[in-house]
């Protein structure tokens, strides 16, 4: 469990999944990880959250899109508890 | 192969040598379409043969493979990853959007994951259907589409180096959509 999960928070915190993969992955060097969120965090707060703990991360936010179990997902959708959310670079299959 | 001799028929009919070939291929025992990853060489030709049934008279087939060399590098190897449980899902989707869209019989789609030397087939995709016009723009819409929006990534290897293939960013739900 990343550091920047431990929140001290009298708001309901939910269990989540979060995956990177291909270049982002590599950046950070992780591929999967969980924690707790505060209820009501939406994808671009936990994104934020990242890139405050790995710079280097912000600057692919133009560049990326992000799922919600295993779906594409707009950014300000909420997270909800058991979610799986995974922030993904381009495609390049085929 | 199993042959029953008291009434020297063929024990094993077409639906059960077909389930063993899907097996082998680690397809799952449908009889109806083939998606799968694998990380072993793709049976093209068995694919292929898997896709065709009595009423079709046409079977299309996609076979993409590795260059020898992105924009003018000479390429070593390819590596491949995919968000396995969601690229699975979007190639369903894109095999139900094909029945949908096009009057075509059975669609086989097979991606390769991990390490692949050039010339090796990445994507494989067969598409069967009684009449050919409809095979052709189902596979072509098929893989436009796997290109697009399957979550799977490649990394070109080089002689001094390597590079993530830049790639489409797949399209994103609308945000008034998202606030559930």
């Amino acid at each position: 469990m990343g550091y920047n999960f431990c929140m001290v928070q009298t708001a309901a915190n939910v269990r989540v999944k979060v995956l990177f993969f291909g270049r982002l992955r590599e950046l950070i060097g992780i591929a999967e990880e969980s924690g707790e969120l505060p209820e009501g965090t939406t994808l671009a707060q936990v994104f934020e959250r990242y890139a405050e703990r790995f710079p280097k991360l912000g600057g692919f936010r133009g560049s990326m899109v992000v799922s919600r179990n295993q779906e594409f997902a707009a950014w300000e959708t909420r997270v909800a508890a058991g979610d799986e959310i995974a922030f993904l670079p381009p495609v390049s299959g085929g | 192969m199993i042959w029953k001799s008291e009434n020297r028929k063929w024990k094993f009919g077409k639906k059960a040598w077909k389930s063993l070939f899907a097996k082998k291929l680690g397809l799952g025992m449908s009889d109806e379409d083939k998606i799968a990853l694998v990380r072993e060489p793709i049976a093209n030709a068995a694919l292929a043969e898997c896709v065709r049934a009595g009423k079709d008279g046409a079977t299309v087939t996609f076979d993409g493979h590795v260059r020898n060399e992105s924009h003018g590098r000479a390429t070593s190897y390819l590596e491949y990853e995919a968000y396995e449980a969601m690229a699975i899902a979007k190639m369903k989707e894109i095999a139900a959007q094909i029945h949908e869209k096009f009057a075509i019989d059975r669609v086989a789609m097979v991606h390769r994951l991990g390490r692949l030397d050039i010339g090796e087939t990445s994507v494989f995709i067969a598409v069967s259907a009684p009449h050919r016009g409809a095979a052709f723009d189902a596979c072509r819409y098929a893989i436009d589409t796997l290109k697009k929006t399957v979550p799977i990534w490649k990394k070109e290897f080089f002689a001094d180096g390597a590079v993530w293939a830049e790639g489409e960013l797949p399209p994103t739900p609308p945000s008034a959509k998202s606030a559930s």
